[in-house]
């Protein structure tokens, strides 16, 4: 949350943002109110989101893939499933190519990111981005809305890796990083085995995730957004 | 549909009922789902939800009637169709026993997806009548892939047909070939050239028409009688396809030959033989027997029947026939033997079947339930005929490994080898005065059968019996609390049994939990409304459309009956295979998914027929 955000709050910022967003996809997205922070997590619509990137810097690498799905009324709505694969002009190094079972003949079937991101942008309105490590979606988000629109917007997130962390640091207990990492953290929660590696699974298995998490807080009723809020 | 969520239609894909769909409908199906998150504790009724189907991903349920009383559980892969609107459910909650992620669908979504591309079957239809289906409808279903065959289907020639083939040289009289035929007791020979191939067959109808009748001199050549350029099959042919052959071209002997080598030949008495290895064939040889050794041997191959019945998708209720034929073919001999030894009976006697045996539905080696009906112009010096021959026949059935009755319900006891008249009293005290315990103890002399001797006098006790059982209430009633005792599981729980208490076991006992309350059920029926017979279908059918049974009730439990006999069946011919002690106790994990939905079915119409007796008295 950058400082400003925190002064002013989301919907303040919002629209001092979209005084200045051009006409166009990221304009559209922040004339959307975001949902109240006291608004039960239950009835908060998300937007479950993942990226497959090159790497970790928005600098240098690209976005491979996204997918998202969209949570309404504490239900994860298969229907409204969406996974795009990006034209990006870099050739793939070998190693994500393993990982993320993306090719190059895979690519060159795939949408240039500008469409990518304006459905992006349009799915989320009105929505709070849900992620698993929010550094990754939010660092390349903003960069790509930078490139597109020259302006990065804000967005209300809610992070998995983020409300793990913060439960498992309550404990007296030590614990290992690597329990936080999403399928490992699914595992210990009794969710079922998602083989597959791509954008929208993980996007998937992060809204389950966020269900279980929600669960272990052990509310009488649903938590305000703004208990869960990054 | 996005590759990324086949994981969730791959598991959707093996839920029953939706295993049945095609891969496009299952896609379809998948596109309609939300997945929810619910947390241990929370409660789950149909008041507070629209119209959907659940399927459970991972977690489990609990369920209960709205009195509270538990009904069942379900947990990962089970479906959870306490929130559908139809069929009506709501008077089932459900309480979340460990935090659960379920797929649901809305009822309307699946009204608007048909089964198939162009079926007017919609998913909606088809899930509602797998909830609803009448047990006997959805089994029918399952058995029309299993025809009720012949054990020829299931046979190459090469297990049946008799080698090596008894040849004869080309140019060879009459005489020599007939010779040749009477050593080796056939009733065909290959005629064959100077390089051992078959050029012709002959056989004994040959000789008699073409020979014999026709005054030809037993000296003249087989070639000029013989049947020319003949038909032949391969070991590796269908051994019904061979009958069939046979009957089409109204031949009896068929030369097996492979590679142009003649290995030997095939007659339709072989596979007729082979056929009816059943019963009837081996009474034959059990009515043979010279002595108890030999009798021993003989009932070695009742569990091998068992298996080969099985193999032959014979039904339970068959099966259940077949072995106690064959148990009663033994008692019978081993009476005879005893006779042999004791000279004849002073008065006429019955040698009752009691149990499993009297109502033919054994299975391979049970243990023995008998007793002797003496004739009431016994004269008391002459008892210590009976026994002998109580004493004789049991030891000697124990030697052919049908075990001494553990409680002692066996013509070698004293008190149950008596004369008409005493049977008569124990029946009117197990009638008129009953007590619950002894009742429990005497339920298996509510089922007697004659197997040899005097009919009349099981006859008569049994006529007079049922007059009694049908006009006394108090009588019925304890025999229904009796039988209330074994109640069905609830159902499945994982891989465990569901019991009553919401216990589970890891082992689902058939009999017990299974066949048996059904046959306590139909005992009941039988001595409300008079039904002579013992056997339990036959008890059953007869007992449809009567005060104590509707014709849809008699369906399902035939059904229920059935399918519980023929899983105990199949169970234990798995154990024969692998040189196993048959038992009844099968683990809920070896029960596919189907067959699992099946019991579920059949305990529940077990459970709706035992409420309904326990109302009635």
């Amino acid at each position: 949350m950058n400082i400003l955000t925190r002064l002013l709050g989301y919907e303040k910022q919002r629209e001092r943002l979209l005084k200045k967003a051009p006409e166009g996809p990221l304009k559209d997205y922040l004339s959307h109110p975001f949902p109240a922070m006291d608004c039960p997590i239950a009835q908060v619509p998300l937007l479950a989101l993942d990226f497959e990137t090159t790497g970790l810097n928005p600098k240098v690498d690209h976005i491979l893939s996204a997918g998202y799905l969209t949570v309404d009324q504490d239900e994860i709505i298969l229907g409204s499933s969406h996974h795009a694969i990006i034209d990006t002009d870099c050739a793939l190094r070998e190693e994500n190519v393993i990982i993320h079972q993306i090719t190059d003949d895979h690519k060159a079937q795939g949408q240039s990111l500008e469409q990518t991101i304006s459905d992006l942008l349009a799915a989320l309105s009105g929505k709070v981005m849900l992620v698993h490590f929010a550094h990754i979606e939010r660092s390349f988000l903003n960069h790509a809305c930078e490139r597109l629109y020259g302006m990065a917007p804000i967005y209300p997130i809610i992070d998995t890796f983020m409300l793990a962390q913060r439960r498992m640091d309550m404990k007296s207990a030590g614990y290992d990083p690597s329990e936080l990492r999403l399928s490992n953290l699914r595992e210990t929660a009794n969710l079922p085995r998602y083989s597959a590696h791509n954008a929208l699974t993980d996007a998937l298995a992060t809204a389950e995730l966020l269900f279980a998490e929600v669960s272990m807080m052990n509310h009488k009723t649903s938590p305000p957004l703004k208990n869960l809020i990054l | 549909m996005d590759i990324e969520l086949k994981e969730i239609c791959d598991f959707i894909s093996k839920v029953t009922p939706l295993d049945r769909l095609p891969q496009s409908t299952l896609e379809q199906l998948t596109q309609e789902i939300r997945i929810r998150y619910l947390r241990r504790g929370t409660t789950v009724s149909a008041e507070t939800e629209s119209s959907r189907l659940m399927i459970i991903r991972k977690g489990a349920i609990s369920l209960s009637s709205k009195s509270g009383r538990l009904i069942g559980k379900a947990a990962e892969g089970d479906l959870l169709t306490l929130l559908m609107t139809e069929p009506d459910t709501k008077e089932h909650s459900g309480e979340v026993t460990e935090d659960m992620l379920v797929y649901s669908l809305d009822t309307n979504a699946l009204k608007d997806i048909a089964t198939e591309p162009d079926s007017n079957q919609t998913v909606l239809d088809m899930v509602i009548k797998h909830i609803r289906g009448g047990l006997s409808q959805n089994l029918i279903k399952a058995n029309t892939n299993s025809s009720t065959g012949s054990a020829l289907i299931y046979n190459e020639i090469e297990t049946i047909y008799s080698s090596p083939a008894i040849t004869i040289a080309s140019g060879s009289s009459i005489l020599e070939a007939s010779i040749k035929m009477s050593e080796h007791d056939v009733s065909s020979i290959m005629v064959t050239d100077t390089n051992g191939a078959a050029i012709g067959i002959l056989t004994d109808t040959d000789i008699r028409r073409d020979c014999v009748a026709t005054g030809m001199s037993t000296d003249a050549i087989a070639d000029s009688i013989m049947t020319h350029s003949v038909r032949s099959i391969k070991p590796s042919s269908n051994a019904f396809d061979a009958l069939m052959l046979m009957t089409r071209k109204g031949i009896h002997h068929l030369p097996v030959v492979d590679n142009n080598q003649l290995l030997g030949m095939i007659t339709s008495t072989d596979l007729i033989k082979f056929e009816s290895k059943n019963t009837v064939y081996l009474s034959t040889s059990i009515a043979r027997a010279k002595d108890i050794a030999t009798l021993a041997q003989e009932s070695k191959v009742i569990p091998q029947l068992q298996v080969q019945l099985t193999d032959m998708d014979a039904s339970a209720d068959h099966i259940g026939k077949a072995v106690s034929a064959v148990n009663g073919a033994i008692t019978r001999r081993l009476i005879e033997l005893a006779e042999e030894k004791l000279g004849p009976p002073p008065v006429p006697y019955s040698w009752v079947a009691a149990g499993s045996q009297a109502r033919r539905e054994q299975t391979s080696h049970t243990d023995q339930d008998n007793a002797l009906i003496i004739s009431n112009d016994l004269d008391p010096k002459d008892i210590d005929w009976y026994t002998q021959l109580g004493t004789f026949v049991c030891d000697g059935l124990a030697e052919c490994g049908f075990i001494h009755c553990p409680g002692n319900i066996m013509a070698m006891n004293p008190e149950y080898r008596q004369t008409q008249a005493t049977w008569d009293k124990y029946f009117e005290n197990w009638i008129d005065t009953p007590d619950p315990q002894a009742l429990l103890n005497a339920s298996t002399f509510f089922d007697f059968r004659t197997i040899h001797g005097e009919d009349y006098l099981l006859d008569e006790i049994r006529d007079r019996m049922l007059e009694r059982s049908q006009k006394n209430t108090l009588f019925l009633g304890l025999l229904a609390k009796n039988a209330l005792g074994l109640r069905p599981p609830l159902g499945f729980f994982r891989g465990f049994v569901l019991i009553e208490d919401g216990e589970h076991k890891d082992t689902l006992d058939l009999k017990l939990n299974g066949t048996a309350p059904i046959v306590d059920l139909a005992r009941i029926y039988a001595l409300a409304e008079g039904i002579k017979t013992v056997n339990t279908r036959e008890r059953i059918l007869q007992a449809a459309g009567t005060n104590s049974l509707s014709e849809d009730g008699a369906a399902d439990l035939l059904a229920a009956f059935e399918f519980i006999g023929e899983q105990k069946i199949q169970h234990q011919t798995r154990q024969i295979k692998r040189n196993e002690k048959a038992d009844n106790f099968l683990p809920p994990k070896d029960i596919p998914q189907l067959e699992r939905e099946y019991l579920k079915d059949a305990f529940k119409v077990i459970q709706t027929m035992q409420n309904s007796i326990k109302m009635k008295y």
